[in-house]
């Protein structure tokens, strides 16, 4: 019997050794998000991405696998992102007929709106005393992950809770879209798409997508935009700001 | 397959966009770069092909999994922050707030301007 003990221990180890079990864990989380997603109504506040984040980390958790053991594992799944973010360039081109149509309320917006998406957050973090490494980390808030993970490992943020923040501002770029073009009111697809993929990233674009194609295209430009523009933007404005606290 | 073979063009044009990176000393990450030399390189040639689309739409639907190992992260560091997450929340509630209602105000004044001065 204490036979069968030892050889469980040394299952344990021999799992916790592979990055399959970090895959098979992440991807598990995935389909189980995805799945209790569509069966509590698909509501708007609550994304497939945090259910699964909760399940994943919950799970991480009850196992006491430990935290840097799985990350090291599931960066065989996070390295996509690098080809990931190659990918965003399709939709990109396949939508330049309407960037040439709209291109001057996009050239107007674009700089204005991506400036202040940052701006806003570290006006108002900073008074109320937040660290350079936390502002450093709220910077790229509203950026596509894969170009955000680069803006903060180069301006010395930490990537979990700007991460954190991502899915945070992602959710509620969601909501306040929708609440606003109510109030406005802004009905106009290709301004409330820009508006969702340029403040709530992907998690905006797939609330776009939902309205309608149009808005989705226009929400992956926006996210393109915004995402290569503050890539460009902040890491040279950044040197300045985050070196100073 | 055929999406396999779209998969080789996105990790060649990031592979090129790292080179980039290095040997200019950009900023900008090697998949930005990628990214926008494959929208030029597209542009140029004027058209996509359907292995490459595939390959795309194929990664960008499984983003969320890509960034959740990320996500998961805030979970584990949490304490780091602790006596921070007031700015945290007011930085990202009240932020985002602003910055949708500034995207919203501009593109409908600019676009309703754009469209009278066509008349």
């Amino acid at each position: 019997m204490s036979e069968l003990f030892d050889r469980l221990g040394a299952l344990a180890d021999t799992l916790a050794a592979t990055p399959i079990l970090a895959i098979g864990l992440t991807l598990g989380a995935f389909f189980a998000g995805n799945w209790l997603f569509a069966r509590i109504g698909r509501p708007l506040w609550l994304p497939p991405v945090l259910l699964s984040a909760c399940l994943l980390s919950g799970v991480i958790a009850i196992l006491a696998i430990d935290y840097q053991a799985y990350q090291r594992g599931a960066s065989w799944l996070t390295v996509l992102l690098g080809p990931a973010t190659v990918a965003l360039g399709i939709p990109l081109y396949q939508q330049m007929h309407h960037i040439r149509a709209m291109w001057r309320p996009i050239a107007v917006t674009l700089p204005i709106a991506a400036t202040l998406a940052a701006a806003y957050a570290l006006v108002i973090a900073w008074a109320l005393g937040a660290t350079p490494e936390v502002l450093a980390s709220l910077a790229p808030k509203s950026v596509t992950a894969p170009i955000a993970i680069g803006i903060t490992e180069q301006l010395g943020g930490a990537v979990p809770l700007m991460m954190g923040g991502l899915l945070i501002t992602g959710v509620v770029a969601t909501l306040f879209v929708d609440m606003l073009a109510r109030l406005l009111p802004v009905r106009d697809e290709r301004i409330l798409g820009f508006a969702l993929g340029l403040n709530g990233h992907a998690i905006g674009t797939a609330r776009a997508f939902a309205i309608s194609h149009t808005a989705g295209a226009f929400a992956s430009l926006g996210m393109g935009l915004t995402g290569v523009f503050t890539a460009v933007i902040l890491p040279l404005v950044g040197s300045g700001i985050f070196n100073t606290g | 397959m055929a999406m396999l073979r779209g998969f080789l063009v996105l990790v060649l044009f990031f592979l090129l966009g790292e080179s980039l990176r290095v040997l200019f000393a950009l900023p900008v990450s090697g998949g930005v770069l990628g990214m926008v030399v494959i929208t030029l390189t597209l542009m140029v040639k004027g058209s996509v092909s359907d292995d490459l689309a595939s390959a795309s739409q194929g990664l960008i639907s499984v983003l969320v999994l890509l960034i959740m190992p990320g996500v998961v992260g805030v979970f584990f560091t949490a304490d780091q922050f602790s006596g921070q997450w007031l700015a945290v929340a007011a930085a990202l509630l009240v932020g985002t707030f602003l910055s949708v209602l500034t995207t919203l105000v501009l593109m409908k004044l600019v676009t309703v301007k754009g469209e009278r001065h066509r008349e």
